[in-house]
């Protein structure tokens, strides 16, 4: 039997940092790919976004190499009413505070899974990590509760000091090693369309953005590659599916603005694929005996947007350098790496995950809910208007007539959310930094005649006394 | 618009002979129709209180496991087609 320090199962993301990671470590490690070669059984979004500029800057300065690369520098939010009529097309490129960020600030990029995942895994084998493609991983060794090695589906068997599984969703590994079967809940199913269009026409007609499509339906994006274009959403798998999922892509493509966009652009569709998802409250257990899992397989997705690729080269990279120190300790069970678990948890990936909650539950009754979605239409749009560029499209009146009739309007819809609001918003009030909000008393201070003579620290204290609501960021 | 038809045959490349990859067992099944529902390629019907799968699924599945994951009885067994084998994409 083949012995490997470590042996990855799956070459996307997850796998292919895993492997390059525990290679640059020096250790003897393989990784398996069902398909013929990385990307061609992986479909995503695919945007990725500010935060690879921080934790993997020579990943993003060579994306413009691969030949699906556009660069995406704003997002814009189409609002479509139960008319199918574009009420709202907004966009935004995000502040000098995100621009100064890091050296690239805003700067995204969208590219094919078959042309991101070969090329991670090429990092991974430069670093000598060995390859082995076609080859379908399908049950596990154990030994006494630990796995210890990977059986192939040709019957072929791999020892390993450590195995890291990155297969994905549905993941092959965390079943045969007893970790779980069905995800049961937290799962969704992300149906894509993939439309070819002429490269120069998207440049003008769209540029370097993302696109998205909200209304009384799932809420879509559009991610814009060189030459096409995803639409993609998604619904979790649960009793209350009731759809099919290419008509929730034909409900997007049923919109007059989508429409217009596809023959500015010369768009035809072009390839459909689908695939699970998991958007989860929080990630499942994410290791066992001798194995970890890494990306989709560990439910790592963000729970606000289900963005994964990040999280599964995070989870990789985390998942090798625990693996090289639970080797280097010759402690392999279940109980070293609970390190594991204890690292991604204090990373960023993890602190996505403290509010996975509350951020599901949002998006859950918002973006992915058509019968509210018809009434928050109304209220978004009446909140667009309170800003002066809106009160310049609106001359009805005289301009201020204008503005307080909507402000007016908008504080007669207000009400009605008064239950969404403290069931879906007011559980991110905890997430609000208590600089922030001492700060903002602060503001108020000079304007209020009765407080503004006490000291900042007696001010903040009356104000904690007066509102129980107050205490815990004046406390801290 | 003619050009915007979806024949999500002709979106869908494959490869290689995949072997079977999708189990079922009919005693669990409830016959509730999620299956049905789940699958984009219109692989799972259902008749007489029970679910059945085409005869053609492993010419036509996109190995999504949404059938696998939604159904709660669990009736259905999925496991991946044989390496190097089935779904291609190109522009994932």
């Amino acid at each position: 039997m083949e012995q490997y320090d470590v042996v990855v199962v799956g070459a996307g993301p997850g796998g292919a940092m895993a492997a390059k990671t525990a290679a640059e470590k020096g250790l003897k490690t393989v990784f398996f790919e069902r398909g013929r070669k990385p990307g061609e059984k992986n479909s995503s979004g695919c945007g990725l976004g500010q935060r690879w500029w921080r934790d993997f800057p020579e990943i993003m300065e060579r994306l413009p190499e691969l030949p699906s690369y556009r660069k995406v520098e704003m997002v814009v939010i189409n609002l479509v009413d139960e008319n199918n009529r574009l009420r709202m097309r907004s966009g935004t490129t995000g502040s000098n505070l995100c621009a100064n960020r890091w050296p690239h600030g805003m700067d995204g990029a969208s590219v094919y899974r078959s042309c991101l995942d070969p090329f991670l895994a090429g990092l991974a084998t430069d670093a000598g990590a060995e390859l082995r493609t076609s080859t379908l991983v399908s049950d596990v060794i154990k030994e006494n509760s630990r796995v210890t090695g990977v059986i192939t589906g040709e019957g072929e068997t791999i020892g390993a000091g450590v195995v890291i599984a990155a297969d994905g969703a549905m993941s092959t590994m965390a079943r045969k090693a007893g970790m779980r079967n069905r995800w049961g809940s937290g799962c969704t199913l992300t149906p894509q369309l993939d439309f070819g269009c002429d490269e120069s026409k998207l440049d003008d007609v769209i540029g370097n953005a993302e696109w998205c499509w909200f209304g009384p339906f799932y809420g879509a994006y559009q991610v814009n590659f060189r030459d096409g274009f995803h639409i993609g959403t998604g619904r979790w798998l649960r009793k209350d599916w009731d759809t099919r999922p290419v008509d929730m892509i034909k409900r997007v493509m049923d919109i007059p603005a989508f429409q217009a966009m596809a023959r500015a652009v010369d768009a035809r569709p072009r390839e459909y694929q689908a695939h699970l998802l998991p958007w989860m409250e929080k990630p499942a257990k994410s290791y066992t005996g001798g194995m970890m899992l890494v990306g989709d397989a560990a439910g790592f997705p963000c729970p606000l947007e289900g963005e994964g690729i990040w999280h599964a080269c995070v989870s990789g990279k985390i998942s090798a350098e625990t693996a090289a120190d639970a080797l280097a300790k010759g402690d392999t069970s279940e109980r070293a790496l609970t390190e594991y678990e204890r690292r991604w948890k204090a990373s960023s990936l993890g602190l996505e995950h403290k509010f996975g909650r509350e951020l599901v539950e949002l998006w859950d009754n918002s973006i992915f809910d058509p019968e509210l979605m018809k009434d928050q239409i109304q209220l978004l749009l009446e909140y667009s208007m309170l800003n002066p560029f809106s009160i310049v499209f609106d001359w009805g009146d005289a301009h201020l007539e204008c503005f307080n009739q909507h402000l007016s309007h908008f504080l007669d819809l207000a009400p009605g959310f008064a239950d969404f609001g403290s069931r879906y918003i007011k559980p991110f009030a905890k997430a609000v930094w208590p600089e922030n909000v001492r700060r903002m008393l602060l503001m108020l201070k000079p304007r209020l005649p009765a407080l503004r003579k006490l000291s900042d620290e007696r001010y903040l204290w009356t104000l904690a006394r007066a509102s129980k609501a107050l205490r815990p960021y004046i406390e801290q | 618009m003619e050009e915007m038809k979806i024949d999500l045959k002709k979106l869908v490349k494959r490869v290689g002979d995949t072997g079977d990859f999708i189990a079922f067992d009919e005693s669990r099944c409830d016959g509730c129709g999620k299956c049905a529902d789940v699958c984009s390629m219109g692989l799972w019907t259902v008749s007489e209180g029970k679910a059945r799968l085409s005869k053609r699924y492993t010419e036509l599945c996109l190995e999504c496991a949404g059938c696998w994951e939604i159904c709660v009885c669990e009736a259905i067994d999925f496991w991946y087609p044989k390496g190097g084998t089935g779904v291609v994409i190109e522009y994932g």
